[in-house]
């Protein structure tokens, strides 16, 4: 059910992060100022993350975003492989911590200087699950066709003959019954689930775990729909 | 134009061919010009069932090779004037067959006929697909029979995605289902599957129930499609399918088992 005033989706954003090398503030301001000279116009009210990987000792986060804003950058969060102490901690000052969607492998070291500019990287927020759109195929699934929805869910109104395949990214719904295979989360969705409504199909699989049709017998014919459950696949009728 | 219906199953031996004879004779029969194509090339048998096969002179691959001229290959029935049959070639390979030329020969023979019946060999490959290329409405001959369903399913996903209709995004294909050698006994006992079953799995509209019938084999070592045998269920099954072709309501006759009086059990029978 959709709230009608707002509405929240997952997005990438690509995000400059700055990677700090020493806690030695001073270093930190000089060497900023330099770069910043370079091109101001170019770094005024950018978002920056600053990750803090490289630095052993305690770091003292407040004054680290006061230093960023001084340079008149927009601070969004702090970033890097650290303790949960320390993200907990950093929460507690009301700042953010942002995920990276990869590991960022270090950047070549410039010696002598005590900061380092990385090219940005793209940083997707993790709090919301990947939302995919929904590819919807009407009429019957013939034995010998194989429909696969790339980075969708799959939607088909109609029946899955047996000896027909259906593929998906994400979910599967069958308006009808299913009779052939179906497979979900097909690039490891964990989270992907199979409904329809008259379970008689060959195979199910849920990101690698399947079940052909001895498993089905509990819910066999009847409208289900099949999730994982730890790395387990369960049926659970519709109705 | 002339409409043109392929017979096709997918599964062998379910009774296509038995099916384009009968069908093909009826609309004739009722003043309809119709010719039948035999598409089986090296195994053909059209013209046996027809009963023509000793006045086979030019064949469908003479007609495409520029051998022979339609007129020169076409075989006109005996029984009706308005009926002729394009027979394959039994010395000759399939591979003389392609899109165009097949689409030519179509062409010319639907200004001559109101329906061209295409009778398919089984199988998907070449044969099979040529046959149902031009259709513009396909009988899937389908015995209640767990791998004769399956097959038919086959091939309805064919003609849904391999047909001149699904290439250029035209209307698609109007599917009939054609059940044969049906027994409403062994249905009720539960060792055949029931209309409803074979509807149920292949979501096509029922065009007929054609029961199994000892006439079917009387009809076809005489050369007479059984459709002339009007004392026969088959036949008159087959009457009713024709109708329902031409557009009229027809109910559906022999699906259920025969219960027999008791002096028909007494007396035999």
């Amino acid at each position: 059910m959709a709230d009608a005033s707002i509405e929240f989706k997952g997005t990438s954003f690509t995000l400059s992060v700055l990677h700090l090398k020493t806690l030695l503030l001073a270093d930190i301001r000089a060497d900023l100022t330099k770069k910043v000279a370079q091109a101001p116009d170019f770094f005024y009210l950018v978002p920056i993350v600053v990750n803090i990987e490289k630095i052993e000792s305690s770091v003292d986060y407040q004054a680290i975003k006061e230093l960023i804003e001084e340079f008149n950058f927009t601070f969004v969060g702090f970033t890097g492989a650290i303790t949960k102490e320390q993200r907990s901690f950093i929460r507690k000052l009301g700042f953010s911590f942002v995920n990276t969607a990869k590991n960022t492998s270090p950047e070549k070291a410039v010696a002598t200087q005590n900061i380092e500019e990385e090219k940005p990287v793209a940083v997707v927020t993790d709090s919301l699950a990947h939302l995919y759109s929904d590819k919807v195929h009407r009429g019957q699934v013939r034995s010998g066709q194989q429909l696969y929805a790339k980075g969708q869910n799959l939607v088909i109104i109609g029946s899955v003959s047996a000896g027909a395949e259906v593929i998906a990214d994400g979910n599967i719904h069958v308006y009808g019954a299913l009779r052939g295979r179906a497979i979900a989360g097909a690039k490891g969705h964990h989270k992907a689930q199979i409904y329809c409504q008259n379970l008689e199909a060959e195979l199910v699989s849920i990101n690698g775990n399947y079940w052909l049709s001895e498993s089905m017998e509990q819910h066999w014919g009847s409208p289900v729909y099949i999730h994982l459950t730890d790395s387990e696949l369960t049926s659970s009728t519709l109705i | 134009m002339a409409r043109i219906i392929v017979v096709t199953s997918g599964k062998g031996g379910v009774g296509k061919t038995t099916s384009s004879a009968a069908i093909g004779l009826g609309l004739a029969l009722k003043g309809n010009k119709v010719v039948i194509i035999d598409f089986d090339i090296g195994l053909r048998n059209l013209d046996l069932i027809m009963g023509c096969e000793r006045r086979v002179v030019y064949d469908f691959v003479n007609v495409i090779n520029g051998e022979a001229t339609l007129n020169q290959a076409l075989i006109k029935d005996k029984r009706v004037n308005s009926l002729s049959i394009l027979p394959a070639s039994q010395t000759r390979d399939k591979d003389a067959l392609n899109k165009e030329n097949v689409g030519k020969v179509l062409e010319e023979l639907g200004e001559m006929y109101d329906f061209i019946v295409c009778d398919s060999p089984a199988g998907i490959e070449a044969g099979a697909m040529m046959a149902l290329y031009y259709a513009d409405e396909a009988i899937v001959t389908t015995n209640p029979e767990v791998s004769s369903v399956r097959d038919s399913d086959r091939i309805l996903g064919m003609l849904a995605s391999r047909s001149r209709r699904a290439e250029l995004g035209l209307d698609p294909i109007k599917e009939h289902l054609l059940l044969t050698r049906y027994s409403p006994k062994r249905v009720e006992e539960g060792e055949m599957l029931s209309v409803e079953d074979v509807e149920d799995i292949l979501s096509i509209p029922l065009l007929g129930v054609i029961p199994e019938s000892q006439a079917v084999l009387k009809a076809s070592n005489a050369g007479e499609p059984v459709i002339l045998d009007t004392d026969s269920d088959a036949g008159k099954a087959y009457q009713d399918v024709v109708d329902r072709l031409l557009g009229e309501k027809v109910d559906f006759r022999f699906l259920l088992a025969e219960k027999k009086g008791i002096f028909s059990r007494m007396f035999g029978g």
